[in-house]
């Protein structure tokens, strides 16, 4: 499902950000990968939405080799994939039916089609009845759920949530998790980059450890071990 | 999904515009100003052509024979004209229709007409009125006719003024066309800028959108469709605007326009009608263009997720 072979990032002048990382996530996996700030998770999540390019080795994801993607084709795979963000990057104007039904508007996906889908996604996130509010009328576990939302609204097969509890309390974070779960129960590969020691301990799904920028360790059943 | 496509851009660029109205205002204030700038031009080129033309239809030689010359010999001049290719039209006044003429225009000088009618017989000769096809050919005309055996019955010729008088004119139409179009181009260069400005404010206030516009997959014209439809929306706001703004004007030269060709049926703003598609379409064309090319530009680097 998702390759990565041989990765090397250099950001320039000379920052090795990634060293020779390989990691082979199988489909319905749920995989943490955690480590230190500034020890490449990121960098790893950039690659896999293409928002950057390797510059050594090969990224492939759901069998398609994006090493090279044209960029008239990331649109196209980042439709594919879910991302949630540790700031939630949710429209402070726009309500959280809007807020979900701006990344249905960007496939092309009409009104009608909007209002069938959005409250199923509502339900699963657990977030019916607050369509109309917005973004600031929240809490912080709720603002995330709005983003896992929106990110699960057009079906991805893969979703990479980047320090989803980062901004959260332990009892918003521990809801969050479990969404995730759930949610890599449905079906769908989840990568949850973290350095959150209590909730990847709490999982008990595999965890891949990253330290200046090397993969150092892969336990299918681990514990934060940093 | 097309005409949903259609709302949603359109409903983004409405609201961007007035979010940021007086940048609008501002933007198609400028644009505004190039259009009255290159429309003046093209009034004034207009009015200066037809006043050449007017001249060149009234433009003659008269030729001045002497009273001695008989009506025969004046006839065998103008088929001598007629034959040369560059003649368009030749006009005989005999010398009776002369004197009249001559005492017509002095029927108020009494010293004159006493003298004439003193006089036994008509001391003023026939008169030969030749127009050619092009101004240009009158000096050849002229050449031919000097080099010809008639050139001893003509005793004047007038023709040095009109020529003077159009090439006058034609160096004031010229020189205005070349500052108006340096001063065109300029605020051209300037509206292009502004909009350029005008546009990258608009993508700046809205870069978080655009980012998570990415993010979730959009498509670079997804994202840069609504921008371009507000570059639009200058254009065509700008033009109307501009149409709204040059029929007063029209108007408030219509009279200097009327006194200097002596005539009240002129209609400056008739003949501007008759361009009207060619000048409004032109310039929404190319405003368009110009914006959008500004658009595309300013946009690029917040693309770049």
């Amino acid at each position: 499902m998702i390759i990565f072979k041989n990765i090397q990032k250099i950001y320039p002048p000379d920052v090795d950000a990634l060293k020779d990382v390989n990691l082979h996530i199988k489909p319905k996996e749920f995989v943490s990968i955690v480590g230190r700030s500034g020890t490449g998770k990121t960098t790893m999540m950039k690659i896999m939405t293409a928002e950057e390019r390797p510059t050594k080795g090969q990224i492939i994801i759901g069998g398609w080799d994006i090493t090279n993607i044209r960029p008239r084709d990331i649109p196209i795979l980042r439709r594919q994939i879910g991302v949630v963000f540790q700031d939630f990057k949710l429209l402070g104007k726009k309500t959280v039916f809007e807020n979900i039904q701006f990344a249905l508007e960007v496939c092309g996906v009409d009104a009608t089609r909007s209002r069938e889908v959005i409250p199923q996604v509502l339900k699963i996130v657990g977030l019916t009845g607050k369509e109309d509010r917005y973004p600031i009328q929240l809490s912080g576990g709720e603002q995330q759920r709005v983003a896992i939302a929106r990110s699960l609204v057009h079906r991805p097969k893969i979703l990479i949530a980047d320090e989803p509890t980062g901004n959260l309390d332990s009892i918003n974070s521990r809801e969050i998790v479990d969404l995730l779960l759930k949610i890599n129960e449905f079906g769908t590969t989840v990568v949850l980059v973290s350095h959150n020691r209590e909730v990847i301990n709490s999982i008990s799904k595999r965890v891949v450890a990253l330290d200046n920028g090397t993969i150092i360790s892969d336990q299918k059943v681990g514990k934060y071990i940093l | 999904m097309v005409l949903s496509s259609f709302l949603r851009i359109f409903k983004f660029a409405w609201q961007s515009f007035w979010r940021n109205i007086w940048l609008s205002i501002a933007t198609i204030t400028i644009i505004v100003l190039a259009f009255i700038s290159i429309n003046s031009l093209i009034i004034i080129k207009l009015v200066t052509d037809t006043a050449i033309n007017v001249i060149k239809d009234k433009v003659d030689i008269s030729l001045y024979f002497r009273p001695d010359v008989t009506e025969s010999q004046v006839q065998e001049v103008q088929s001598y004209l007629t034959s040369l290719t560059q003649v368009k039209d030749i006009t005989y006044v005999s010398q009776a229709d002369a004197l009249e003429n001559f005492k017509r225009l002095h029927r108020q000088d009494s010293v004159i007409i006493s003298s004439l009618d003193e006089l036994d017989s008509n001391p003023i000769g026939a008169t030969l009125q030749v127009q050619a096809k092009n101004i240009e050919d009158y000096p050849a005309i002229m050449e031919v006719l000097n080099n010809s055996k008639y050139s001893g019955l003509i005793i004047d010729k007038n023709f040095d003024d009109h020529q003077l008088y159009i090439t006058k004119i034609k160096n004031f139409s010229d020189n205005f066309n070349k500052i108006g179009l340096i001063t065109s181009l300029i605020f051209l260069f300037v509206a292009a800028l502004i909009v350029f400005n005008t546009i990258r404010v608009a993508i700046y206030t809205h870069r978080s959108e655009i980012a998570i516009m990415k993010l979730v997959g959009a498509s670079n014209w997804f994202i840069r469709s609504p921008f371009l439809m507000e570059a639009i929306f200058y254009g065509i706001i700008a033009c109307l605007i501009s149409i709204a703004a040059v029929y007063p004007i029209l108007n408030f030269i219509q009279p200097y326009v009327s006194n200097f060709f002596l005539t009240e049926q002129y209609s400056i703003t008739n003949q501007f009608n008759q361009y009207f598609w060619e000048i409004f379409g032109l310039e929404l064309v190319a405003i368009i263009l110009l914006n959008i090319i500004s658009s595309l530009i300013a946009i690029r680097r917040y693309l770049k997720v």
